[in-house]
């Protein structure tokens, strides 16, 4: 009887960490059904308006000293800056 | 070579004609007053090559007074300048009102308004009735002077009104020099 509790007690002792083990193994199952809260993904930010540098009528950057926003054409004033 | 004495002839014949030329003109100048001057050419506010000036015409429809028409040299503009002079101011007025009944008419859905130059300056700008045409007429008295402006332009690409503006003081001012 005593040496069936002792075999009894080595072999708690050869089987204990091995259960000790799954269950921690347990604990990491891919199947947790717990519900957990997904973070808020952060908001987009607005749109911010391109920056446009205004440019002459035709893509250029103004002709003949016109400047950005203005044209050179024949018009009431003669070849002059008119604005696009 | 010239000898002196056909020298001395053909000198005498010049002043001769020079003298006959210059009475000639007194006696036109003191019978009719010269207002071929009296309009202000629309060079003067562009690149000065930008309109070609048709010769005046004096005393337009038998009134007293210079018309004179300038086209753009790319034939897309054209500015007429028409001044008439009366016997007193009260008369200029009455010319004027007429002027901007007929200005009426040639501007579809005008709105007239005030415009810096001169006395009662107004202006009214819009379409040709036909609809083919901006038109800006600009009118104004100076005195026993009144004065129209027209601009007929592209559809597109009215007078600006500093333009007109600019023109119309330059005009007046021409008037009132004139006047002096």
């Amino acid at each position: 009887m005593h040496k069936f509790g002792i075999a009894l007690a080595v072999a708690a002792m050869i089987v204990g960490p091995m259960a000790t083990a799954q269950t921690a193994s347990a604990a990491q199952n891919s199947h947790d059904s717990s519900v957990y809260t997904q973070p808020a993904a952060p908001k987009a930010a607005a749109p911010k308006a391109p920056d446009v540098q205004l440019l002459d009528c035709v893509g250029g950057t103004g002709r003949l000293g016109c400047g950005p926003g203005w044209f050179w054409r024949d018009g009431w004033r003669g070849l002059s800056c008119y604005p696009c | 070579m010239k000898s002196p004495t056909m020298a001395v002839g053909s000198l005498a014949a010049a002043a001769a004609l020079t003298v006959g030329v210059t009475i000639a003109g007194l006696g036109s100048a003191a019978a009719q007053p010269d207002y071929s001057r009296l309009p202000v050419d629309p060079n003067v506010i562009t690149d000065s090559l930008a309109y070609n000036a048709t010769p005046p015409v004096l005393n337009p429809n038998g009134q007293p007074g210079v018309s004179a028409v300038y086209n753009h040299r790319d034939g897309s503009r054209q500015i007429t300048s028409t001044i008439l002079i009366l016997p007193d101011a009260a008369a200029a007025t009455a010319a004027l009102n007429g002027s901007r009944s007929e200005a009426a008419g040639e501007v579809a859905n005008g709105q007239p308004r005030p415009a810096a130059v001169g006395a009662g300056g107004e202006m009214v700008s819009g379409m040709s009735p036909d609809g083919t045409q901006s038109v800006t007429v600009l009118t104004f008295t100076q005195g026993n002077a009144a004065a129209t402006i027209q601009f007929d332009g592209p559809p597109k690409d009215p007078a600006p009104e500093d333009l007109v503006v600019e023109l119309g003081q330059k005009q007046d001012t021409a008037i009132k020099d004139w006047q002096a």
